[in-house]
């Protein structure tokens, strides 16, 4: 039992990125980027941006008044459920790899998880923890949604209005921005809001082409670092869990791998990059209105996915490996903060639409 | 989130280079967009008279410079962007850009009265003499007189108020205004609702300041001289200390004609207490939250001289033009303490006086509040007592007005005044529970507690 006790201590010490500041002072424009995986709240301070996020994800324990005593002492967000706490947000991981188990996900594919029933009030519950009630009614948030993916429109209906109903009810007018065109606000201001923005996230990846902030194309494919998580998993026999573990913990692309772990990332990681990188070439040669510039256009990179060193450089080689696209690339950059830059790009367009 | 959907067409590049060139100099990425967003839809009538240039270099030319106009017209007209998010060479820019268009407008102007005086003359050359004598026309009426504005600024006056520079615990304006910021302390956040004369209470919540209201501090004051200099800080200080501790008012401005930023401008202060004002229809009681409240350190002493100093003149106008930009105050949102307060339990105007005389409204560019129909009495049928006629001799022209009002009121409806202002007195008192109730379900609406998810217990962070 002591032991249990020192490893809830560690948990406490290593949750990172406390949000109280965003909690207290509320009010004011905000951004949200409601990721598969991650939850990121970003607000103006000042003339700076200040962003707070939480793990998109669950593990639900028994219910002992002596954990729940421990929880609370900690700081560790959680709620009861009947005969159960549920540990939500960014605690979580440390216990799935306490506990030897999967984390549970309120997102799948970038939308709500319909196959999970504590889905909704779990990512209620997190989103709590980022988004203070608007101060005044009508304060407006700008929150990010995928673009649609074939055949999943009433699944991606369902998710933009469950949130805006969500936002809604805590006071503020909700706008939805798609999540590369939020990406092209936060990273390409000196282009003129001009250039492909591609968000690579856990349950997605998300592309927009915006010619002066005006999106032209948008596309996502329905695959991220959760694909590459499990895929690895299952090769190696290892919880998905324990995989994004390794693979936050620096995996560099640019190298070669040393292990089997690394050796499977890199395989999945190339296959992903490759169907990205298919779809963008598609996408672009069946565009019936692509945007007349003579400008090279720019693309940036941005998500928790494109996170791993080497990952730009596994794109551009792949970019330039294939058939050339119907416009012209001028570089591909990283986002100067890639968990951040979508959940920027949203507040960006909170302040735009204030 | 949609936008306009123009984009360039013909010389894409020029325009692309042209557009470039400004929004190289919005340094604020909200104001970029805001700015595109904007000016693309013009884009197309630009285009269309561009496109006829027949010079590449004219063309970059026009397009720059219409860039530049749109710039300041939103400038101007929406608050695209503080002057602090564009680069000077920009705010240059945008002057000179503004000065062709002057220019280019004058010689146009003198070029068509040219050709009309010479039309005229030409047409009065060639018409025939006027044989018979018309009846003589009366004469014209005399034109109004002009009048001349009480205080004619000297100097040259900035064309907008601007934040110029802040740093920790100032920021300084470029009317004059520089503001100590050290002593500002955040208070209840601001909400408030407004009555609608028809209607009543509008159930929308209103978190921005719909006015000013100008107070006196009733503190120690101390002649104006050198040998009263220590006196004179220590009573600042104090006064000072005070105003903070109760956050009693947004801005507080000494008799040297500092201004201090006491309580944040996006929470309430408690300066106003129970007082009624009206912009049109939009009735708003309690002026706490709606009104920001700007204080002399003075007394009032009932008016008959005006009892500030020149700096605190000077500080009070400048902070008002400041304030007035900033939310958009209309000038009628800008009123004296003293016409606002009221007794609500006796139903009486005049609870606090401060101002209720001889504050000097055209001077600070504003309208005669003095001469406007108190809605306190004009609506709610308040009156006043002896102790109010102690102080003041006589009421100010609008209750008068009111009053009078009032009687031709009473004399429609066959009743006396007195029935009509209970009945007025009655509206008031029932808005004001109103409002109460409202204030208290949007208190219960904001409480965290209440928010407790079902099914569940929230805990930890």
């Amino acid at each position: 039992m002591d032991e249990r006790k020192d490893h809830l201590w560690k948990v406490a010490q290593e949750v990172e990125e406390r949000i109280d500041d965003l909690e207290k002072t509320g009010a004011h424009p905000m951004g949200c980027d409601v990721g598969t995986s991650k939850v990121v709240a970003a607000r103006q301070k000042s003339r700076n941006i200040e962003t707070g996020s939480q793990l998109n994800a669950f593990i639900p324990v028994p219910w002992s008044r002596f954990t729940e005593n421990i929880l609370g002492q900690n700081q560790i967000a959680y709620y009861r459920d009947d005969d159960e706490l549920v540990i939500y947000g960014t605690a979580t991981e440390k216990f799935a790899n306490m506990f030897n188990a999967n984390v549970r996900r309120p997102m799948a594919d970038g939308l709500l998880n319909a196959k999970e029933k504590l889905a909704l009030p779990v990512l209620e519950a997190i989103l709590q923890t980022l988004i203070p009630k608007a101060r005044a009614q009508g304060e407006i948030l700008a929150f990010s949604v995928p673009a649609a993916i074939e055949g999943k429109d009433p699944e991606l209906t369902y998710h933009e209005a469950t949130l805006r109903r969500y936002f809604e009810g805590q006071g503020y007018k909700a706008v939805a921005i798609n999540e590369g065109l939020a990406v092209i606000f936060s990273e390409l201001e000196d282009q003129n809001f001009t250039g492909i923005g591609i968000s690579c996230g856990g349950g997605m990846c998300n592309v927009t082409l915006a010619y002066l902030s005006i999106p032209s194309i948008m596309f996502s494919i329905p695959r991220g670092g959760d694909y590459i998580d499990q895929a690895v998993g299952a090769v190696v026999n290892e919880h998905a869990t324990r995989v994004k573990v390794h693979k936050e913990e620096g995996l560099d692309l640019s190298r070669p791998p040393r292990d089997k772990f690394e050796k499977a990332l890199h395989i999945y990681y190339e296959d992903l990059v490759e169907e990205l990188v298919d779809a963008l070439r598609k996408n672009l040669s069946h565009a019936e209105k692509l945007p007349k510039s003579d400008r090279a256009l720019t693309i940036v990179l941005s998500g928790g996915t494109a996170k791993p060193k080497g990952f730009k450089e596994l794109f551009d080689k792949t970019l330039k490996g294939g058939a050339s696209l119907p416009i012209e690339i001028s570089g591909v950059r990283m986002a100067s903060d890639p968990l951040t830059a979508t959940a920027r790009g949203a507040l960006i367009a909170a302040l735009y639409e204030k | 989130m949609e936008g306009p959907r123009t984009v360039a067409k013909e010389h894409p590049g020029e325009f692309l280079e042209a557009l470039e060139e400004v929004t190289r100099g919005i340094t604020d990425p909200v104001a970029k967009l805001r700015f595109i967003r904007s000016y693309l839809p013009e884009y197309r009538q630009v285009d269309r008279v561009v496109q006829k240039v027949p010079f590449r270099p004219a063309r970059r030319m026009l397009y720059r410079w219409a860039g530049l106009e749109g710039l300041r017209q939103l400038m101007k007209r929406h608050g695209l962007a503080s002057p602090a998010d564009l680069t000077v060479g920009t705010r240059l820019s945008v002057a000179f850009g503004r000065a062709v268009t002057a220019v280019v407008a004058l010689i146009v102007v003198g070029a068509m009265t040219g050709l009309s005086t010479f039309a005229y003359r030409y047409w009065r050359s060639r018409a025939l003499p006027v044989t018979v004598a018309a009846e003589p026309a009366p004469p014209a009426p005399a034109p109004a007189p002009v009048l001349a504005p009480l205080v004619i600024p000297a100097g040259v006056a900035p064309a907008a108020v601007w934040l110029v520079e802040h740093g920790e615990g100032f920021e300084q304006y470029s009317n004059g205004l520089r503001i100590d910021t050290r002593h500002a302390v955040p208070g209840e956040p601001r909400k408030f609702h407004v009555f609608d004369r028809a209607t009543g209470l509008v159930p929308v919540i209103h978190d921005r300041p719909a006015g000013i209201l100008f107070h006196t501090s009733e503190s120690d004051v101390w002649p104006l001289e050198e040998g009263f200099n220590d006196n004179l800080r220590l009573s600042s200080v104090q006064l000072l200390r005070w105003v903070k501790r109760h956050k009693l008012y947004h801005y507080l401005i000494d008799r040297f004609g500092r201004v201090y930023r006491v309580v944040e401008e996006e929470s309430k202060a408690n300066h106003a207490g129970h007082s009624v004002w009206a912009q049109g229809d939009r009735i708003h009681l309690n002026l706490n939250h709606s009104f920001l409240g700007v204080s002399f350190e003075t007394r009032w002493e009932g008016g008959r001289a005006l009892p500030i100093t020149q700096a605190q003149f000077a500080a009070g106008r400048n902070l008002s033009d400041w304030l007035r930009g900033r939310w958009e105050i209309p000038a009628e949102m800008c009123v004296a303490h003293g016409l606002t307060s009221v007794n609500p339990k006796k139903h009486l105007i005049g609870h606090h006086l401060d101002w209720a005389r001889g504050f000097p409204f055209e001077a600070f560019g504003l309208p005669d509040q003095y001469q406007l129909l108190p809605p306190s009495v004009e609506l709610f049928g308040f009156a006043h007592d002896d102790d109010f006629l102690k102080v003041l001799g006589e009421p100010w022209a609008g209750v008068r007005e009111a009053e009078r009002a009032l009687a031709r009121e009473a004399a429609r409806r066959g009743q006396t005044v007195d029935e009509v202002r209970r009945e007025r007195q009655g509206l008031y008192d029932r808005w004001l529970t109103e409002q109460s109730r409202a204030e208290t379900a949007t208190a219960a609406r904001d409480d965290p507690a209440a928010s407790r998810k079902p099914g569940g217990v929230r805990g930890g962070a």
